[in-house]
């Protein structure tokens, strides 16, 4: 009896444990909402998601330019990092050498682990410095470079997420390609890599959300001008890096923007994750 | 396919680096002649995993090279000067910053996963809603985590800009990641072991005490270090909880900053590039010493089943 | 679909090659007699720097900002410097105080700006660093602060830092005063107040200074609700400001420099060039003069 009531009562306290998850999504929704929302309201829907016009200072709170360069870069980032990620991905599944799979593994995982902030500084002497000798006359700070830095941060999550894919295909796909005559490489690219389509698919919704979500690098390399870029090379302004530029500074109804531009950028990754998790479902 | 067609069409008159010498295939028993197309792509895979490879080792080369000769002694003073440029009270504060946050984060991750894998239905509304919300969560930018933590711990909680407001906003950050691994750790273990522990008149509590946990203990410490990781690397969502200050926070009502926040500051004000680029290498440092100890728990996990 | 990838792939995969082995080599400078578009940067807006440089060069016009819209925004001084150093096209502005060697300082109408020409008044382009209090808040370690700023030796810890003495209230000696204090705000003032700090607590082992580095608006506003003993700005108390009760008092002029590359043959600029510059009149260094 003493016993089952106290099972009981830790099956609560675990649930309760459980139940932070949902209070935390929940906290953090209202706290966003609740001091997001009265900007947008003062500052008008249309004025405030559908305006590129961004001067805070003179009363221009207009985030559309911040809200394309976030998918901007989340895009560019996803041209450059699937290729390669995928690419990584098949190779790690197929062609790996045992002896290297280790190494290049660990690699991998130790890239996903490397501080934003160290990438930034990275981006901005290495990168930008690049960019500025291929395009001559360009700053070298703009889409194209964010992209590729953002490109390189999301590998490690597009390659774990598309190898896991690829290995989780039924090999009865492979035998049977191989015994219809198909070669191992003709295999590996027309049967498996199709077959692990919606897995890879997957892996890029996860990788242009990290990347929308990054700030901390994308600030030192974006340019971070709030103006609605006008080719790959212009700079750009993200919603994330938008906040942290102006939020030390920021009071009264600039302040509520930013933390309304918080708000958008959540609203952005939910919509993106409950794409994902929709997708997984139906996948079983 | 049609996609196989294009490709084929395109591709085969790119000359693609013959010469290079290439790994035998691994099964190539049935290929009579030299697959081309198949060539180009396993190339191009090749060349693709040399790039990730080759991307880290030059990412680490130049903070290695740029950072080394800076990394003085002085660096590693118990306060933090103008002189010295100490990183010492930083690195403190990371370490508190982990064990605190882990405090917190540890026991509600591990219960919440105790919860989804062994009481609750699999499928049920409530097990769908927590699944779903700690997806949200880890999908989640750390600067929202930054703006929630200042607005809900700082401000409407009265912590304001403390090591306290910075622990709890990671406590959240880093929840979802200690529920999945510790959710994968305990569905690695065979039912086996529960049916067998029941069998011999134990209840839940004392099969999840006694015989489950210690089984997940190596998998769950797994997550353990990649939250660690996490942390040490986290820098938006600490910059307006806990504060920029260099100084050792032993009291978690003070502001304090960890090696990351710090390191932002350094670059900040371009006062101390150099010392800036040696707190680079310590970082990374501690980086990698966090993902090689991870590996070799991974290692010995497998192993050991 | 499948197509565009793989072309794309191999672009990519070369242009990472290529960067792996080209980044580390230092970028060539570009040749001044060909056309160079100037590549400008400015700080957030908001910044104190800014307003600051906004008032100097007269780049607010009825309440409109001047500032050409695509010019790069940083936040930090630091990426402000590298940016400059590694591309001869680029213009921006720091304090006086973070000026080192790397970049190359522009003369203004001809006068280099050092501590000599601001404290002299010949290089016009500066601003005030303030520290404010609370009116009416009694706090004995708060005024015994203040008075080593104002005093020789805390004037002296300022001019060695690179900035601009203003004050000279006689020499100071410790009370022994106990105590602790939270000294917050500006970004820009900091550094120079980190030093003050120490120096402070080295003659008066019995008081407890703690530096936070938030922003010229949130030292204003800290100290007005009482966060802050002492809040410091980089910039002038603003109306609102001041009608918070807050006592603001100068303790250092700031010099802002307009920096470029070493590599920019250009040495020196009128006040109404980098105006054209900063508004987009001119687009070109080849345009200038």
């Amino acid at each position: 009896m003493v016993s089952s009531r106290k099972e009981t009562w830790l099956q609560i306290l675990f649930a309760g444990c459980a139940a932070l998850c949902i209070l935390s999504v929940a906290l953090i929704c209202w706290f966003l909402f609740a001091n997001g929302l009265p900007a947008i309201v003062k500052i008008g829907p249309l004025n405030f998601l559908g305006s590129a016009h961004w001067a805070p200072s003179q009363g221009h709170y207009g985030i559309l330019a911040m809200i394309v360069g976030s998918i901007c870069l989340g895009l560019g980032s996803a041209l450059f990092g699937v290729p390669l990620g995928v690419l990584t991905a098949v190779y790690l599944a197929y062609y790996c050498p045992k002896k290297l799979y280790e190494p290049l593994k660990s690699a991998i995982d130790l890239l996903a682990g490397i501080p934003s902030v160290v990438f930034g500084f990275f981006g901005l002497v290495v990168l930008v410095g690049w960019m500025q000798k291929v395009f001559v006359g360009s700053s070298g700070k703009g889409i194209l470079c964010a992209s590729l830095l953002l490109a390189i941060m999301i590998l490690p999550t597009i390659v774990s997420v598309s190898e896991n894919a690829l290995q989780k295909i039924d090999p009865s796909f492979y035998e049977a390609s191989r015994a219809l005559g198909a070669g191992h490489d003709h295999t590996v690219f027309f049967v498996c890599l199709p077959a692990a389509a919606r897995g890879i698919g997957t892996a890029a919704i996860l990788g242009i959300s990290r990347a929308i979500g990054e700030t901390m690098a994308v600030i030192m390399v974006a340019g971070n001008a709030a103006i609605l870029p006008a080719s790959i090379l212009s700079p750009v302004r993200t919603l994330t890096t938008g906040i942290v530029l102006e939020m030390s500074y920021a009071s009264g109804l600039h302040r509520q923007a930013l933390i309304a531009m918080g708000a958008i950028l959540f609203v952005l990754i939910l919509i993106m994750n409950i794409g994902f998790f929709k997708a997984r479902h139906r996948n079983g | 396919m049609k996609p196989s067609l294009q490709t084929t069409a395109v591709l085969q008159p790119v000359p693609l680096t013959p010469s290079k010498p290439r790994k035998k295939a691994r099964v190539n028993l049935t290929e009579k002649k030299t697959d081309r197309i198949g060539l180009a792509l396993r190339t191009l895979c090749s060349l693709a995993a040399f790039c990730c490879a080759a991307i880290l080792v030059g990412l680490i080369l130049y903070i290695v090279i740029n950072g080394l000769p800076w990394l003085t002694a002085d660096l590693f003073s118990w306060t933090y000067t103008t002189q010295n440029v100490s990183m010492m009270p930083a690195i403190i504060n990371t370490v508190l910053m982990i064990i605190a946050t882990l405090a917190i984060a540890l026991p509600v991750g591990i219960g919440a996963a105790i919860y989804l894998e062994e009481y609750a239905k699999p499928g049920s509304k409530f097990v769908e809603l927590v699944s779903i919300t700690a997806q949200t969560l880890a999908g989640i930018p750390s600067i929202v985590f930054g703006l929630f933590g200042m607005l809900f711990f700082g401000y409407a909680l009265h912590m304001g800009l403390s090591m306290l407001s910075g622990i709890l906003t990671l406590a959240i950050l880093v929840l979802p990641l200690i529920l999945r691994t510790s959710q994968e750790a305990l569905h690695a273990v065979p039912t086996s072991m529960r049916e067998a522990s029941f069998a011999l008149g134990a209840g839940w509590v004392q099969t999840i005490f006694k015989v489950v946990l210690p089984q997940a203990a190596t998998g769950i410490f797994s997550g353990v270090l990649l939250a660690s990781g996490r942390i040490l690397g986290e820098s938006a969502a600490l910059i307006y909880t806990s504060g920029t200050l260099a100084k050792a926070a032993f009291n978690l009502f003070d502001p304090g900053a960890t090696l990351s926040v710090h390191l932002y500051k350094l670059l900040n004000e371009g006062l101390y590039t150099h010392q800036a680029n040696a707190t680079a290498v310590v970082l990374l440092a501690f980086c990698i010493a966090m993902n090689l100890a991870q590996k070799m728990l991974e290692r010995k996990m497998t192993k050991g089943l | 679909m499948k197509t565009s990838k793989t072309m794309l792939q191999k672009v990519g995969a070369a242009a990472l090659t290529a960067l792996m082995i080209g980044g580390c080599s230092q970028s060539n400078p570009a040749s001044s007699s060909s056309a160079s578009p100037i590549s400008v940067l400015s700080r957030e807006d908001g910044s104190g720097t800014r307003s600051a440089f906004s008032e100097l060069f007269q780049l607010e016009k009825d309440g409109q900002d001047l500032t050409v819209p695509d010019a790069e925004i940083t936040n930090s001084t630091a990426v402000m410097m590298a940016t400059v150093t590694q591309n001869p096209n680029a213009i921006g502005y720091i304090s006086l105080g973070s000026l080192n060697d790397t970049i190359k300082a522009l003369a203004i109408d001809g006068v280099k700006p050092s501590v000599e020409t601001v404290t002299d008044g010949t290089y016009s382009i500066s601003r005030p660093f303030l520290i404010v209090e609370k009116e009416g808040a009694e706090n004995e370690l708060a005024a015994d602060f203040k008075e080593y700023i104002l005093s020789d030796q805390g004037q002296k810890i300022i001019a060695d830092a690179g900035y601009v003495p203003i004050a000279n209230s006689g020499s100071w000696s410790s009370d022994g005063v106990s105590g602790s204090l939270t000294v917050g705000g500006s970004s820009s003032v900091t550094p120079v107040m980190e030093k003050l700090a120490e120096d402070y607590q080295k003659q008066n082992d019995q008081a407890e200074i703690s530096v936070l580095q938030t922003d010229s608006s949130t030292g204003a506003s800290s100290t007005a609700e009482g966060v802050y003993d002492i809040g410091m700005l980089s910039r002038e108390l603003k109306e609102e400001e001041k009608s918070q009760s807050l006592i603001s008092t100068p303790i250092a002029q700031d010099g802002i420099v307009l920096i470029v590359s070493v590599d920019n043959p250009v040495d020196s600029l009128s006040k109404s060039q980098v105006q054209d510059i900063y508004t987009g009149a001119v687009t070109d260094w080849s345009e200038l003069n």
